[in-house]
């Protein structure tokens, strides 16, 4: 009895003092309560103050993340979430992909008017940045999974903002029977895990000892379980195939945050687990499979989008595209891939919002449905028609643009472990991501295509209003000034990586 | 420090401001700030070519003058050292005969450009757009500041292709652009290996405290930190890298287990990998060239263009190829360059006669002209890959020449569709009659173009041939033969320019009765006076005193075929011998 005293006092004891490096995600919780508390009143005047609280605050969590200062951050709180510098800059990112949700559903008119739900939408958008912070957080497989749910419950929802729309619904089921297939695969390769390491926290130094003495089939068995459901969340290949159709039917604001924050996340989850497997001799295995996952991923992602005739379906096979990518740069092993990780992260979030942005814009005062409609719009509208093009330049990876930093400096990490290591399949790796550059121009470009080469055919003229301009400028700001000095935002990366790592 | 070149490359981008912030409908004011900046920046250029001095060779920084370098990114890497970009340009003979080239061009593109009605504003600003790109590009001492421009080429001119353009010129733009970026994806791949592989003698001893900031270094420190390197005495985390091209040239500054260095002794499918990079790179420009086979690009690109579009393309966008053979392939990798010079000259040979033998089938007057380019082009590849002096020389000049005649050759191209609305050559005969001044400018460039004495194509092409011949005893690298047949190429050339005169311009008026309502047969108008006039004297004048410009890019030749040789020959033997 008094055993159990002592231990569950200490236990709040280490709770508290623990809690301090837990202050974004428990403002988070708190503007949540705040919001779901909120939508009960039926007064107009609350309703409409309903995205702006959630603005209000995303931003606090903004700020508290990028001052810092909250977290001595070397202590893992539980054992199972880290507040490093890394998930820091993690959270700095997922604040900023929530708040541009916000804005970009601000714009949109449809959701606007949505009488049932509308509170729920920007609720959820919290409790999703909130799963991504602790998915970036997490050191502990469990608490991965636990991160990893949060998320994808909230995806789920979110996918189905307008629910009597037949496209919605499906994208929505394929969405959850995919989720959840992944989820149980995910969950079972971390049985395996536990049970060939008996710790469930994969920062520990028991964990990779364990894996060493274990037999290397059975982890590499366990490792493809366990990827599989990173995979899912990043929509690497082959746990793609949720993207056309989630991209297709969600609203655009959502879309937006999918293609950007869960990849992020997934993305720092994967860049966690596997600091386990860079022995090059006793995980070759592990290794080969990340290779041919982002070979597949490049291949797949960049061949499919090529056959696609709707801008959504396109920016999915897009992001595919861009996952493996990411899982390109993972694999510089013995490198300091994690800055150049980071960059590219930041600008896929800029890139990303600003597209999606400008595709609600053409679909909801055009209509434009399919890539045809874009006939003639660059034209009749140059602002929206150079900004289209902007934004696609940098997905392609084009200079002067950011986007061909971040694959300049993912080229140059796997340039350099390939140098250390010999290891053919990173020379492998990197013909691929630099030939498939070449494809992606053949699909990014059918958009600038049909905007300015192609006719309209008496098609009323595009409005954009001031704040959608505003916004759309903000997106590809950063795009140039990463482009021209990109030393400014590695420099930083640098500084809170070297805090603690 | 002398800002003339950061001028040169920016005027143009000011000039385009200027024309952003001009309401759509001052077409008049747009087009006076267009030329108004290309009239600046071809003062500029003629500036630049009288202050260049031509027997300086070793002032500066390894004979580049007018040098301006400015750290740009900088970016530590952690345990592998830093990274470094630098805005770094330079002039020296090869750049300088382009860059004058450029800005006179630049400025018979706006006046060509005058009648476009379509979209005038979008038109000069990507027009202006394009020609601080090239300028930048031939410029440019960095390679990451070069691919920077290299890239930004292919988006005002796929626009310019593809809106400004002739009835298939969706195809022909997107053709260009998929070919070109092909491309430079593999001059980018070559570039990431080779700033991976090289550092900064400078910057390192700076790193490395050997040197105070901001002090220029001299030889010995340099020379120190390179020994250093190559014992492998300098500490990862002092390593600077960089993309500076004249670091990549020196041997000495490859890091020891890089994968590019000399002895690292890496194959790839039975080559070393030093050799793979060549072929690269060599891939990559040689689209630009553009060279058989892969010049199947500029048939459609020039046809489709406006004309002041392929007056453009053909006269400085297809230099940018040779160009960067010259100024980064052979420099970085003389070792491939003397092992694949015949394989190089081979092809520039393939391009001549292949080329040729197309422009004798066509049938389309513009068509023609764009495979007398390929055909033109192909001096240039043999010329380099003698590597005499002479060849060098005359490969540099052809490209000079070439950027004069080829333009003047697209505009009187333009002139005769610009009247009939179409450009066959079946459709029109004995044009001489109604268009006597007309008549007199085509037979100049022709006559230009196929290498007659007293024009710079003569020279051009003399200087090339004598290269060749010479190549077997001074450098052993080419075989006779291989001259011999491009020597067929003139006569094809001279063939297919004879028999178009000919058929188009000689025996007694006639026009294909189809196109007679459309079309009003004038002679030329004082725009194209002012086109063609100009042109025509400077194929003159730099065909009967070829020392205007021999005299400012021979010292560099002469270096640069020594340093290319020597290293080549020895870097060939140390790679030979580690893989033994």
């Amino acid at each position: 009895m008094n055993e159990q005293a002592v231990y569950l006092s200490d236990k709040l004891n280490a709770i508290l003092a623990g809690a301090g490096s837990l202050l974004p995600e428990l403002v988070l919780v708190l503007f949540f309560l705040l919001l779901v508390t909120l939508d009960l009143f039926k007064a107009k005047s609350i309703k409409r103050l309903l995205p702006w609280l959630a603005l209000t605050g995303m931003f606090w969590v903004l700020v508290l993340q990028v001052l810092g200062g909250y977290t001595s951050g070397d202590e893992p709180f539980l054992n199972l979430l880290l507040s490093d510098g890394l998930a820091r800059f993690g959270g700095i990112l997922f604040s900023a992909a929530g708040i541009f949700t916000v804005l970009l559903s601000l714009q949109l008119k449809r959701l606007e008017k949505l009488q049932e739900g509308r509170g729920e939408f920007y609720a959820l958008v919290l409790i999703l940045v909130l799963g991504l912070n602790l998915m970036a957080k997490s050191v502990n497989l469990l608490m991965v999974f636990l991160a990893i749910e949060t998320v994808s419950i909230a995806s789920y929802i979110l996918t189905l903002t307008f629910k009597t729309e037949k496209r919605a619904v499906e994208a929505g089921l394929k969405y959850v029977l995919y989720g959840a297939l992944s989820a149980g695969v995910m969950l079972y390769g971390m049985s395996f895990f536990y049970g060939l390491t008996g710790t469930l926290n994969f920062s520990s130094e028991n964990f990779v000892m364990g894996l060493l003495q274990a037999d290397g089939l059975l982890v590499t068995v366990a490792a493809i379980l366990i990827l599989a459901g990173f995979f899912f969340k990043i929509s690497a290949a082959p746990f793609h195939f949720w993207a056309p159709d989630v991209y297709q039917g969600a609203p655009m604001p959502v879309v937006a945050l999918f293609s950007t924050g869960p990849k992020m996340a997934g993305i720092l989850v994967i860049l966690r687990f596997i600091n386990n497997f860079t022995d090059a001799t006793a995980f070759a295995d592990v290794q080969l499979l990340l290779g041919v996952a982002a070979i597949a991923t490049l291949v797949v992602g960049n061949f499919t989008a090529l056959w696609q005739r709707t801008p959504r379906r396109l920016l999915a096979y897009s992001s595919v595209s861009h996952a493996g990518f990411l899982l390109t740069a993972l694999l510089a092993f013995g490198t300091s891939y994690t800055s150049g990780v980071l960059f590219y992260l930041t600008v896929l979030l800029f890139m990303n919002f600003g597209i999606f942005l400008l595709l609600q814009v053409a679909e909801e005062k055009n209509g434009v449905q399919t890539l045809e409609d874009f006939s003639g719009l660059g034209r009749l509208q140059p602002y929206f028609g150079v900004m289209a093009i902007l934004y696609l330049l940098s997905l392609t990876g084009l200079p002067p643009l950011a986007g061909f930093m971040g694959k300049l400096l993912i080229f140059s990490n796997v340039w350099e472990a390939y140098t250390l290591g010999g290891n053919n399949m990173l020379l492998v790796l990197l013909v691929t991501g630099i030939l498939l550059t070449g494809v992606a121009l053949f699909y990014y470009i059918k958009i600038p295509y049909y905007l300015f080469f192609k006719r309209n055919q008496s098609r009323e003229n595009l409005v954009i209003s001031p704040s959608e301009k505003l916004l759309l400028a903000l997106f590809a700001l950063p795009l140039l000034v990463l482009f021209f000095k990109p030393d400014l935002l590695l420099r930083w990366i640098e500084q809170l990586l070297a805090q603690t790592l | 420090m002398d800002f003339i070149l950061s001028s040169l490359i920016f005027t143009p981008l000011l000039a385009a401001l200027v024309v952003l912030l001009l309401p759509v409908h001052l077409q008049k004011p747009i087009k006076a700030v267009t030329l108004l900046g290309a009239l600046v920046q071809m003062g500029l250029s003629i500036l630049l070519y009288f202050r260049f001095d031509g027997s300086a060779f070793a002032n500066g920084q390894q004979g580049y003058q007018f040098v301006e370098k400015l750290n740009w990114i900088g970016f530590s890497l952690g345990n592998l050292g830093r990274f470094q970009i630098d805005y770094f340009v330079g002039v020296d003979g090869v750049s300088i005969s382009m860059v004058l080239l450029t800005g006179i061009v630049g400025v018979i593109g706006v006046i060509s450009s005058w009648t476009i009605t379509k979209n005038v504003k979008g038109y000069f600003l990507l027009y202006l757009l394009l020609l601080t790109s090239v300028m930048g590009c031939f410029l440019a001492l960095d390679f990451f500041l070069f691919y920077l421009f290299f890239e930004f080429m292919l988006l005002p001119m796929y626009f310019l292709i593809g809106i400004w353009g002739g009835p298939k010129r969706e195809y022909a733009s997107i053709k260009f652009f998929i070919y070109t970026l092909v491309g430079s994806l593999f001059i980018l791949l070559v570039m990431i290996g080779l700033y991976t592989s090289v550092i900064d003698p400078q910057a390192t001893a700076m790193q490395m405290g050997l040197l105070e900031q901001g002090k220029a270094a001299g030889t010995e420190v340099l020379t120190q930190v390179q020994q250093m390197l190559q014992r492998n005495q300098i500490s990862n985390y002092n390593l600077v890298r960089t993309f500076s091209i004249p670091a990549m040239m020196e041997p000495a500054n490859f890091i020891p287990n890089s994968l590019l260095h000399v002895l690292s002794g890496t194959i790839l499918w039975d080559l070393p990998l030093r050799f793979i990079a060549f072929l690269l790179l060599f891939a990559g420009f040689a689209i630009k060239v553009p060279s058989v086979p892969v010049h199947t690009w500029l048939p459609d690109a020039h046809v489709e263009a406006p004309t002041p579009i392929s007056v453009l393309l053909a006269a400085i966008l297809l230099k940018v190829g040779g160009y960067g053979l010259i100024r980064i392939v052979y420099p970085i990798f003389p070792d491939a360059g003397a092992y694949f010079a015949v394989l190089v000259g081979g092809l520039g040979v393939l391009s001549i006669i292949y080329g040729a033998m197309n422009a004798l089938a066509m049938k389309d007057l513009k068509k023609l002209i764009a495979y007398s380019s390929v055909s033109h082009m192909g001096f240039v590849l043999l010329g380099l890959a003698s590597l005499t002096v002479e060849g060098v020389n005359g490969a540099i000049y052809m490209m000079f020449s070439h950027g004069i005649i080829s333009a003047m050759l697209f505009l009187v191209v333009g002139v005769i569709y610009d009247r009939a609305h179409d450009r066959m050559i079946h459709n029109f005969r004995g044009l001489a009659n109604t268009m006597p001044a007309y008549t007199a400018f085509v037979v100049i460039a022709f006559f230009a173009s196929l290498g007659m004495p007293g024009f710079s194509g003569f020279i051009s092409e003399l200087l090339v041939l004598v290269g060749g011949f010479g190549a077997p005893e001074a450098t052993g690298l080419l075989p006779r033969w291989l001259t011999v047949v491009a020597v067929f190429g003139l006569l094809l050339s001279a063939a297919y320019y004879l028999w178009t005169l000919q058929r188009m311009f000689f025996g007694k008026f006639w026009i294909f009765p189809e196109l007679r309502e459309h079309a009003s047969i004038t002679d030329l108008n004082t725009r194209e006076y002012l086109m063609l006039v100009p042109l025509a004297v400077l194929a003159l004048l730099f065909g009967i005193f070829p020392h205007l410009l021999l005299d400012k890019i021979s010292l560099t030749v002469n270096g640069f075929t020594e340093m290319v040789l020597l290293r080549g020959q020895e870097q060939l033997g140390l790679i030979f011998s580690t893989l033994k």
